[in-house]
């Protein structure tokens, strides 16, 4: 036992490379990032001012530019959150009670575009979309429509592409959510006399309301924060909150300015994520 | 009636959710310039572009470097940290397991424009290094937490028993904790490769033109001219070849559950 303090700092010390490479490169951009967005660039100048000072959040809430992005962005990210909601429940129900042996495979399939990464589903995405693409072809050579419907470059298009890119965050919790519920409860429902709406409406749903709470959060900020897709799908047309914070961080160079937008992106999160958690802690002390 | 609704529901999200993968594969193989779905004349015609631009071949070389670099960094400092963890009774565990796990809190985006402003100060915007450190920062997380599961199904009493039968502590770990890890080796470094190589915003971010990636060069293509079908032809090469790792970690895993 005597050779266990030696081994015992030695060991220890392994942990040091690791969080040396956080501390550095993850930890300290962070802290400067947060203390630039309080910090000031002065107009036409490179040079940066470290007096405190609250100007570029009252500039991002005072300007119509940045508040019609944000709720562009916002309204983006809730209507992502509601179609994966109404696409993914039925899906992950399927999965946990009809799939049987087909539900790795099928599972597997759903998370397929989260593995690959964002860019190549989006390829694939400009091609179905596009003006020439094979949507619009489709629905000309059946003689449905005569000029294309705009997709590439709409807030359409982006949207489809959010759901296809985060669709897999929300079916996720309700797989879990739903595997726990033990089909007995339906069972017993509609052996009282429940009608399969009842059922659905005053069973399933609540039982897997953490489920859907965990997915919509989720989603949201995934999308909130999303820019490859958005920038690729809205051909660069449509400026979405992380769009328009890059633009000021590598076009513009205004980086205090950038820093105090992504703060307000992270705030939007951090306290979307507070509200979430009081709901659930409310849902479960009922 | 309603059960088959609900199958069917199910299997066109399903399709919703592949298609735009399906259509990039089975539109690489199209001889058109343009892109047609479904593909009228099958050929390899972009694949062989895809080998001969001097473009492409720069940018996929540039995306194995780094992700070689970067998986390097990651699995090594991931496998000491979690060893470092799982080894001694660590009162400060927790705190650190959280600093370790930390990049994965932050959205990429945020994270990338502050890297993009600290990395101008140091004047390592756009350099190798800049760009390995980055994407070794991002995969550590799960370099840590694959390497901390692995750690903590081996048995430390196999490396004591090699310990009491004569075995230097080198010579106990080479022989007897490297080989049992093995699987969890290879599933991070995979990993830490993979999410390396599909990296698109920190890597827009930061590296700008001067180490382009080929995340990044297809982003801004498709950004910018619309498509090139070799970027299809590469792009289902990289579909092909993920497919072929996640098939191979599932075979390894299932055996490694067996014996």
């Amino acid at each position: 036992m005597n050779t266990r303090g030696p081994v015992n700092l030695s060991t220890r010390l392994l942990v040091v490379p690791g969080v040396a490479l956080v501390a550095f490169v993850f930890l300290a951009p962070f802290l400067l990032l947060v203390a630039m967005s309080f910090w000031s660039q002065p107009a036409g100048s490179l040079l940066i001012d470290p007096t405190p000072t609250l100007k570029n959040y009252e500039r991002i809430f005072s300007d119509a530019y940045y508040l019609r992005g944000l709720s562009r962005t916002l309204w983006l990210s809730t209507a992502t959150v509601a179609l994966s909601l109404i696409l993914g429940f039925p899906v992950a129900f399927w999965i946990v009670r009809r799939a049987g042996r087909l539900r790795r495979l099928v599972t597997a399939l759903m998370l397929l575009p989260m593995v690959c990464g964002a860019l190549l589903p989006t390829l694939g995405l400009v091609n179905l979309l596009a003006p020439l693409g094979i949507i619009n072809g489709t629905l000309k050579e059946l003689g449905l429509i005569d000029k294309a419907i705009p997709l590439l470059g709409t807030q359409t298009g982006i949207l489809i592409g959010l759901v296809q890119a985060f669709l897999p965050l929300m079916v996720l919790p309700l797989i879990a959510v739903l595997d726990r519920l033990p089909h007995s409860l339906e069972e017993a429902a509609m052996s009282l006399g429940a009608r399969p709406v009842q059922v659905w409406w005053r069973i399933v749903l609540p039982l897997a309301a953490p489920g859907v709470l965990a997915g919509s959060v989720l989603v949201f900020c995934a999308a909130l924060t999303s820019f490859v897709t958005p920038q690729i799908l809205g051909q660069g047309k449509i400026a979405t909150f992380a769009a328009m914070t890059w633009q000021q961080a590598s076009l513009v160079l205004d980086w205090p300015f950038a820093a105090a937008l992504a703060m307000v992106m992270l705030g939007l999160m951090v306290g979307l994520g507070a509200l979430m958690l009081a709901l659930s802690r409310v849902g479960r002390s009922e | 009636m309603r059960r088959n609704l609900l199958t069917g529901f199910t299997a066109l999200v399903v399709l919703f959710t592949v298609a735009p993968l399906l259509v990039v594969v089975f539109s690489s193989f199209d001889d058109g310039k343009f892109f047609r779905f479904p593909p009228r004349e099958l050929s390899l015609r972009w694949f062989r572009a895809a080998f001969d631009s001097a473009e492409y071949r720069s940018s996929l070389l540039n995306s194995t470097v780094v992700g070689l670099l970067a998986t390097a960094i990651s699995v090594t400092f991931g496998t000491a940290a979690a060893l470092g963890l799982q080894r001694s009774v660590l009162k400060s565990r927790a705190v650190l397991e959280a600093v370790l796990l930390a990049p994965l809190t932050l959205p990429l985006v945020i994270w990338a424009i502050a890297l993009l402003q600290i990395y101008a100060w140091l004047g390592i915007g756009g350099t190798l290094s800049g760009l390995v450190l980055a994407h070794a920062t991002f995969t550590l997380p799960f370099s840590v937490r694959v390497m901390l599961a692995t750690c903590s199904a081996i048995d430390p009493g196999l490396e004591l028993a090699a310990r009491s039968l004569g075995a230097r502590p080198w010579q106990a770990f080479a022989r007897i904790t490297l080989p049992l890890a093995f699987p969890g080796l290879a599933t991070s470094a995979l990993l830490s490769f993979f999410i390396s190589f599909n990296d698109v915003i920190v890597s827009t971010f930061i590296a700008g033109s001067s180490w382009m990636t080929f995340p990044v060069r297809l982003y801004s293509q498709l950004r910018g001219q619309g498509i090139d079908p070799t970027t299809l032809a590469i792009g289902t090469m990289v579909i092909a070849s993920i497919l072929l790792v996640v098939m191979l970690t599932e075979i390894f895993s299932r055996r490694a559950l067996r014996t």
